[in-house]
């Protein structure tokens, strides 16, 4: 569809800061702290740490062969875990982008620039849902592989040059080459996930006047706090009570943290992570991820994602700007 | 060819109060309308209900399209440039024009870059590094390049200094409008439009106070300044206006009212058409009021 392709675009050129270059500069960050650390590391003790995030996973001197192998699986497996600061910022970066997008054009009224040319209220919508739904974590997913191969390669020739030659275990691996599809194979549950999210934030968005992030964050706690305090209330004076628990879990965390990659494992019984020994497993990681779709929790807050989008076309639609 | 525009008891409401009250317009094709009124007259209200902006009461029919259910279909055809619309700081011109090539059909790039080179902007400008006329002339050069049907400008050069404000109305004559295209302008500086306007369409208190071609306009009004010993002669035919200039008493009279003649009021003093701007100031006497 080539309007939305152009509309996508220009949330680009508007968000570029927040979608390409603030990325951009973490994972300038971790390749300079993590790599240049890592050969400092070598440099200073002649021998090959492997640290992730700064913790010293491995301290090696002269290996023997079945380490070696263990370790070189390891890094196939694991190496794209470095780039978990990237997906601390996508939530934020996102969060403030689905509050902003609908409310910024009204209040600067470029709106009405917008509404001047052959773009429906949908397609508008739809494309300022498909930027933090899609766009924006294809993007980070791209800059975060990128990012670890050049660790990746940092640490291999690192570690050939200090004789812990690695790159023929390493590229012979074959999760070596499968862990970005793995990542990638993240976003259907990604986006289900964040559906309740975007959606309550755009509404806000399309909807406040004024004080978007008050409605959109104050609305929800102070729901939650109402009701805790009438359960404390009610239990006192001995009637039934609220479940208040219920609707902090299933609602509050759903519309306000579903930008947050991951918020599913909460879903997730402790003790079936717990097992994994050497790092985390993206295939076990992945069906654990894919079993949460199993609970109707995540379809019903994903169609009521899809009825607040409706609901912020509307608004936009019939809203008048004055 | 059917009219561009046609209301039929046009009405909105803001809770109590009516800013239009129930309006019937019709306007053709191939006409520069000047829709005109004082502030609060609900000129833009009007203008908001034919863009699909607002929900309204009544009947309203743009390009045959009804704006609240077709909106979509409508804005193929028809371009606007509101009041209080800015383009957005963040925006560059090359995108904007890139923009607007990727989802209007009817844009036409090479005329939109011809305008652009008249003026002081270039490819990699950002709004935000504008004067308010350079923004005005990056929108105009946009619009002028869709081939429209209907263009509404709600005070398009709304604090514009003057030299900005001229070429701006003639850009739009020369460039832009032939009989195939209608024009919508509300704006406050009529002097600067009525040379311009095929139709007056005066808006007050949310009604139609007069709507004329200025063919008809010229003929049906007739401002007279008027000797000093007929004042008492001419006051008897009761002028709609009259105001002294240089000790001389002028006034203006609606022939159609009183059944004057041209003639008759020749005999009182000099004869001429009155502007937009007086005629407009005695319609709309006691608005403030």
């Amino acid at each position: 569809m080539n309007t939305l392709k152009w509309l996508i675009r220009r949330e680009l050129w508007e968000h570029k800061g927040a979608f390409i270059r603030a990325p951009l500069a973490v994972a300038a960050v971790l390749v300079l702290l993590i790599g240049g650390g890592f050969l400092y590391g070598m440099a200073a003790s002649g021998g090959v740490q492997f640290q992730v995030n700064g913790d010293t996973l491995l301290t090696i001197n002269g290996v023997p062969q079945p380490a070696r192998m263990h370790i070189a699986a390891l890094v196939a497996s694991n190496y794209l875990a470095i780039t978990a600061p990237l997906f601390l910022v996508l939530p934020v970066v996102a969060f403030f982008y689905c509050l902003a997008t609908l409310h910024d054009d009204r209040r600067d009224r470029s709106i009405l620039f917008w509404k001047s040319l052959p773009l429906s209220d949908g397609h508008t919508v739809l494309s300022k849902a498909l930027v933090p739904l899609v766009v924006a974590p294809l993007i980070t997913v791209a800059i975060g592989i990128a990012a670890a191969l050049v660790l990746v390669v940092i640490g291999l020739l690192g570690g050939a040059v200090n004789g812990a030659n690695l790159i023929a275990p390493v590229l012979a691996n074959r999760n070596f080459y499968l862990a970005p599809l793995y990542l990638i194979s993240f976003l259907p549950v990604y986006i289900l996930w964040a559906l309740p999210s975007v959606g309550w934030l755009l509404l806000v968005s399309s909807w406040a006047r004024s004080k978007v992030f008050l409605w959109a964050v104050g609305l929800p706690l102070v729901t939650l706090g109402l009701l805790a305090w009438f359960n404390f209330l009610m239990r006192r004076f001995g009637g039934p009570s609220i479940n208040y628990r219920w609707f902090g879990e299933e609602v509050v965390a759903r519309i306000l943290g579903g930008l947050f990659p991951g918020i599913w494992f909460g879903e997730i019984e402790g003790a079936k992570l717990a097992t994994e020994q050497l790092g985390i497993d993206g295939p076990t990681l992945l069906g654990l991820s894919y079993a949460t779709l199993l609970t109707p929790g995540v379809w019903v807050a994903g169609a009521a994602g899809c009825a607040m989008l409706y609901g912020a076309v509307r608004v936009r639609r019939w809203r008048d700007e004055g | 060819m059917s009219a561009v525009l046609k209301a039929r008891g046009l009405t909105k409401r803001y809770g109590k109060q009516t800013a239009v009250d129930g309006i019937d317009i019709e306007i053709p094709a191939g006409r520069i309308v000047g829709l005109i009124g004082p502030n609060g007259s609900g000129k833009t209200t009007t203008l908001k209900a034919a863009l699909g902006l607002i929900p309204f009461e009544g009947e309203l029919s743009v390009l045959g399209f009804d704006p609240r259910t077709q909106r979509d279909e409508l804005m193929r055809e028809v371009c606007f440039i509101a009041d209080v619309a800015i383009l957005p700081r963040w925006l560059r011109v090359k995108d904007a024009v890139d923009f607007v090539e990727g989802v209007h059909p009817r844009f036409d790039r090479k005329k939109a870059e011809r305008y652009i080179a008249g003026t002081k902007l270039t490819p990699t400008m950002k709004v935000q590094q504008m004067s308010k006329g350079m923004i005005v002339q990056l929108h105009l050069a946009l619009v002028m390049a869709i081939d429209a049907r209907l263009l509404v400008l709600d005070e398009p050069t709304l604090g514009l200094d003057i030299l900005y404000r001229k070429q701006f109305y003639q850009n739009l004559l020369e460039d832009y409008f032939d009989e195939g295209k209608t024009i919508i302008i509300t704006t406050h500086q009529v002097e600067e439009v009525e040379h311009i306007l095929t139709d007056l369409l005066f808006i007050r208190d949310g009604r139609i106070a007069l709507a004329a071609s200025m063919d008809e306009i010229g003929e049906r009004y007739v401002e007279v300044m008027v000797h000093a010993d007929r004042i008492a002669a001419a006051s008897a035919l009761q002028p709609i206006d009259q105001r002294a200039v240089f000790g001389k008493s002028v006034m203006l009279f609606d022939t159609h009212a009183g059944g004057l003649s041209r003639t008759q009021l020749a005999a009182l003093g000099e004869v001429r058409n009155p502007s937009v701007v007086d005629l407009f100031v005695a319609t709309m006497k006691g608005s403030y009021a």
